[in-house]
């Protein structure tokens, strides 16, 4: 209460005003009473002047109301601006006491961008992946219809076009059911070389059927289904690499050699979903099956004719939109009961059922578990970040009891205490997020590169506002969480004992620390364990992919895969196998490979020994009985080449040769496993297999390739000379000495050679292809090798930071044992013992954690079990000899302690 | 007594910061010391007073203070700013030159600049 002369006086800053309400009715008291007085002095009676000085005052209440509103607000705004300059002050003290301890730092900062880069990067793939709402209305009501064959034991096959046109008239558990068929178009842009494009024959209703509206231009239209011209939408991505013309619809494109007028254009994403639909059958994926990153550009109607194919091709696959009010169960026991009437119409349609599955579970179905286990590893990470983080902070609150005490002392209230450690933690904290989130970017850069094709969305991938909000949200918390901490700890005790206990050396203070740090070091320690076992039996499970023997050889093997137009190459069935333009190409081609310099042998398969192909129907002649119980067979179009170019062993009998012509008897080849399965007690040698048509004498046994994939069986498959049965699409297959990528260019040349218009696509090293064929298995093993191996150095370095600490905050003490004549051995290995039995004891709470949690990944294993020895005791040993690293340093350390330094330092 | 005036508006502010020109006051010294000057001819509501007093001290025109009357009361005192003397003076000058140019033409013969027609 200085009067305002003497604060004027001296330069004094006014007060923080602090009117409240109890002040302002003071004040017009006052004003009140020495009215009344003055008016008393003037004469007037008592009460008549104090109601007189009321009147001349003015409304009361009213200008107390406003008045108080004014000194409140006022109070508000002065109370800010102080609240600011705090805080300010607090940042800037904070700043430089981190500066001032940069190891801390930089560990702390360093620790917290990696485990929240990690789980940034996570959460952004499956947010893009699973979470973001799906271009589809209704994704819940849309389903995809498979054909199922009893007898193959295949529960996902496309349907004949037939089966869908009588499906799609007798169902009423659809309000609409569509069909598409996957394809790929030759497109030569402006008279470019000619690309392949991958496109899907749809039915008139699919697009509106899904929601999708074209950008311009309108879908087909159910007359455009009998129509005879062809017609094409375009996707917005080529639409807009043409040039994205406004004027396009109306414009023809020329596709596989046709022209196809342009209806309109198809917004990107259209296509949402397809592709895993594709990777998800038994077979007839076309372009998904190559696992490129090619997405849907084209869209041309598919016109279901009864006649086009014949009942026994299944090309088509079925979506359709649930009806009002009818359930999933019921439109699939309809669909069953569907099917089993067309099985007992038609021949074709023996052992043929249906299975109706929701569209969402097949996309999202396949990727699912696997994104979980990784979020689950990367949040295992954040864990032992926080710990570390905790553990350091621990240490410096340590540090710090004697700056709280002193503060204390001074004055300082609790709350500024707190909001100071407060201020600092954010720091870390937001720095390790902002760190983090650069670590992160690049990581998904990678990710999005290396990550399998068919993780839907996947090229969709990159950052995201609200993973980064999220992120920064996290941040915030772990700052507040880790900045309530220390004070948590200091809370308690008096300030006494924390000024005596300094650093907390052997006051129970300094042992409760202990305890909690060692907690943390074990907890840890659990956590990296339960990391590397799941990594380990990742690795243990690729490993054991990569040892099966796929039943060829992909060394030195370029493929290069091209399909003939029928515009040049006609396609007659009633002339096959006499289609003389499709067998000269394949001739030329054979030819100009094999004089290409550098080639060792050369072949053409109608299908490579990764691609599945097509199976079919047959009869043994003498058996046909047997036939019904029978699963179709593989059919395998190859030259003669073939056997050696892959590396098939031949078991019995010959293999193709090249007197096996076209003017020559039919024959065929079976592997290993139509052997087992077909003849399991009788020589197949000479015995005849009939399909499309032709009897083929069977001339030989060879081994059994996997065409399914590596970790599928081998499927029995027979063999037949392309010659004799020649194929409008195949692929060229070429051993030669060194690198197959140098003949690339060449082979490209080749067939540009024999065919100007024609497109070459998947030219690739065959060992490349079969590395893609795993490519989900190693990326889930790559990823959790990753993050299992950060988990063990952010353990190793909580490890090495507790032992470390205990050894400078015990200096003294060991300083004096020596000094008193102990052996040093006995004083260091006390140290040792509190730090390496919390490893100790953490690495048998993570085995056991690991072998519940491990169960989690039996479905990623392949011959292996979650109990592998190899890993159970390799993963142990690691951690147990990184921690031994970690101890033996800060250890060596303590016995080069020279007792007169330990015992002068404080 | 003669006839009291209403205050007109938007001249209360000036009239409290010349007050406070002179010294430090609390309210009713402020009140006090308009009402001699003006010969009780301004009709003043006090509310009206504490409502610009608390408006101008928002502004950073006048400080406040607790203090102590003579009487031994505690009473907040008002203290002019420097912001406050510089308003004062600006606002003086364009009253005085606004109420020159009203008399000038309230006062002045009927006739246009021009001269009579």
């Amino acid at each position: 209460m200085i009067r305002p002369g003497i604060r004027r006086l001296f330069h004094l800053p006014p007060p923080a005003g602090q009117v409240r309400p109890e002040d302002l009715d003071e004040e017009i008291r006052l004003h009140l009473e020495l009215r009344a007085e003055r008016l008393v002095q003037q004469g007037m009676p008592r009460e008549e002047a104090w109601e007189e000085a009321l009147r001349r005052f003015g409304p009361l209440d009213e200008s107390r109301r406003a008045l108080h509103d004014a000194a409140r607000r006022r109070e508000v705004r002065l109370g800010v601006r102080e609240w600011l300059v705090g805080v300010r002050q607090d940042i800037r003290y904070a700043g430089r006491r981190l500066l001032r301890a940069p190891a801390f730092t930089t560990m702390a900062v360093l620790t917290l961008a990696l485990g929240i880069g990690a789980n940034t990067a996570i959460f952004s793939v499956v947010n893009t992946v699973l979470l973001r709402p799906v271009p589809y209305p209704a994704l819940e009501e849309l389903m995809v219809v498979w054909e199922t064959d009893r007898v193959s034991g295949t529960s996902r096959e496309p349907a004949a076009i037939q089966n869908f046109m009588d499906l799609r008239e007798q169902n009423g558990s659809f309000s609409t059911l569509a069909a598409f068929v996957p394809l790929e178009m030759n497109f030569s842009a402006n008279g470019a070389e000619p690309t392949r494009v991958p496109a899907l024959a749809v039915t008139h209703d699919l697009l509106p059927m899904l929601g999708i509206r074209p950008l311009l231009g309108r879908p087909f239209t159910a007359e455009e289904d009998e129509a005879v011209g062809q017609m094409v939408l375009l996707g917005e991505h080529l639409w807009r690499r043409l040039g994205a013309d406004p004027q396009v619809v109306g414009t023809t494109l020329r596709l596989n050699d046709v022209e196809h007028e342009v209806m309109g254009v198809v917004p990107d994403g259209a296509a949402f979903g397809m592709r895993q639909i594709l990777s998800a059958a038994d077979y007839g994926g076309a372009f998904a099956e190559r696992d490129e990153r090619a997405e849907v550009q084209l869209w041309v109607p598919l016109r279901p004719r009864a006649t086009t194919l014949s009942r026994a091709t299944h090309a088509a696959f079925q979506i359709g939109r649930l009806a009002p009010g009818v359930t999933v169960g019921a439109a699939a026991r309809e669909m069953e009961s569907l099917a089993a009437g067309l099985e007992a119409l038609h021949r074709e349609n023996t052992g043929r059922g249906s299975s109706v599955r929701r569209l969402a579970d097949e996309v999202f179905g396949p990727v699912r578990p696997a994104l979980m286990v990784l979020l689950g590893a990367v949040g295992l990470v954040l864990l032992i970040a926080c710990a570390n983080v905790a553990n350091l902070l621990l240490a410096r609150g340590a540090g710090r009891m004697q700056e709280i005490a002193v503060r204390s002392a001074l004055g300082a209230q609790r709350r500024r205490l707190a909001r100071l450690f407060l201020i600092e933690t954010l720091m870390l904290s937001v720095s390790g997020a902002l760190l983090g989130l650069a670590v992160a970017y690049v990581g998904l850069e990678q990710l999005a590169r290396f990550a399998p094709a068919d993780i839907p969305r996947i090229e969709q991938v990159g950052p995201d506002p609200l993973v980064l909000g999220a992120t920064l949200a996290l941040s915030v918390f772990m700052g507040i969480v880790f900045g309530l901490l220390p004070l948590l700890q200091s809370g308690c005790q008096d300030l006494d004992r924390a000024l005596r206990s300094e650093t907390g050396r052997g006051s129970t203070a300094g042992r409760e620390k202990g305890r909690l740090r060692s907690g943390l070091v074990m907890a840890e320690t659990a956590l990296a364990i339960v990391l590397l076992v799941g990594a380990g039996l990742l690795v243990r499970s690729f490993w054991e992919i990569m040892r099966v023997d796929p039943g060829f050889t992909t060394e030195q093997v370029l493929k290069a895969e091209y399909q003939l137009p029928e515009s040049r190459y006609p396609r007659d069935f009633s002339v096959w196998p006499a289609w003389t333009e499709v067998l000269a190409f394949q001739d030329a081609l054979l030819e100009g490979a094999r004089s290409l310099p550098g080639v060792r042998s050369v072949a053409i398969a109608g299908a490579h020994p990764l691609n599945a192909g097509f199976t079919n129907s047959f009869v043994i002649v003498g058996r046909e009985a047997e036939a019904s119980d029978w699963p179709e067979i593989s059919v395998r179009q190859v030259t003669p080449g073939y056997f050696g170019t892959v590396g098939v062993t031949l078991l019995d009998g010959r293999t193709l040769e090249a007197r096996d012509g076209s003017e020559s008897p039919a024959v065929a080849v079976i592997n290993q496993a139509a052997r087992e399965r077909f003849f399991p007690d009788q020589d197949p040698l000479g015995q005849r297999i009939s399909f499309w048509g032709t009897d083929r004498a069977i001339v030989g046994v060879v081994g059994s390739e996997h065409t399914h994939g590596v970790t599928a069986d081998a499927p029995p498959a027979v063999y037949v000379a392309l010659s004799q049965a020649p194929s409008a699409q195949g692929t060229l297959l070429i051993r030669s000495e060194g690198d197959p990528v140098a003949h690339v260019r060449s082979v490209r040349s080749l067939v540009h050679e024999i065919d100007p218009g024609l497109a070459v696509f998947g030219i690739e090293p065959l060992s490349t292809t079969l590395a893609r064929s795993v490519g989900q298995q190693r990326f889930l093993m790559v990823l959790l090798g990753l993050f299992a191996l950060l988990a063990v150095v952010l353990a190793a370095i909580g490890v090495y930071g507790v032992l470390s600490y205990t050894v400078t905050q015990r200096t003294r003490e060991i300083g004096i044992r020596m000094a008193l004549g102990a052996p040093i051995r006995k004083v260091v290995w006390s140290a040792i013992a509190q730090s390496g039995g919390a490893a100790a004891l953490g690495i048998v709470i993570g085995l056991a954690g690991a072998v519940l949690l491990s169960r989690l990944l039996s479905s990623f294993l392949y011959r292996v079990t979650t109990t592998d020895t190899m890993v159970l005791a390799g993963a142990p040993l690691l951690v147990a000899l990184v921690a031994a690293l970690a101890i033996y340093v800060p250890a060596r350390r303590a016995t080069q302690v020279d007792p007169a330094m330990a015992l002068r330092s404080e | 007594m003669p006839e009291s005036l209403a205050l007109v508006k938007g001249t209360l502010d000036v009239l409290v910061l010349k007050a406070l020109s002179w010294t430090p006051m609390h309210g009713f010294e402020i009140t006090s010391w308009l009402e001699d000057r003006s010969n009780q001819t301004l009709e003043l509501k006090d509310s009206a007073l504490y409502q610009a007093l608390y408006r101008m001290e928002e502004r950073g025109l006048v400080s406040a203070d607790w203090g102590v009357t003579e009487n031994k009361r505690r009473a907040r005192y008002y203290t002019l700013t420097p912001a406050g003397r510089e308003h004062l003076e600006a606002e003086t000058s364009i009253f005085l030159r606004y109420s020159q140019v009203v008399t000038g033409i309230l006062t002045g013969s009927s006739g246009s600049p021009e001269g009579a027609r």
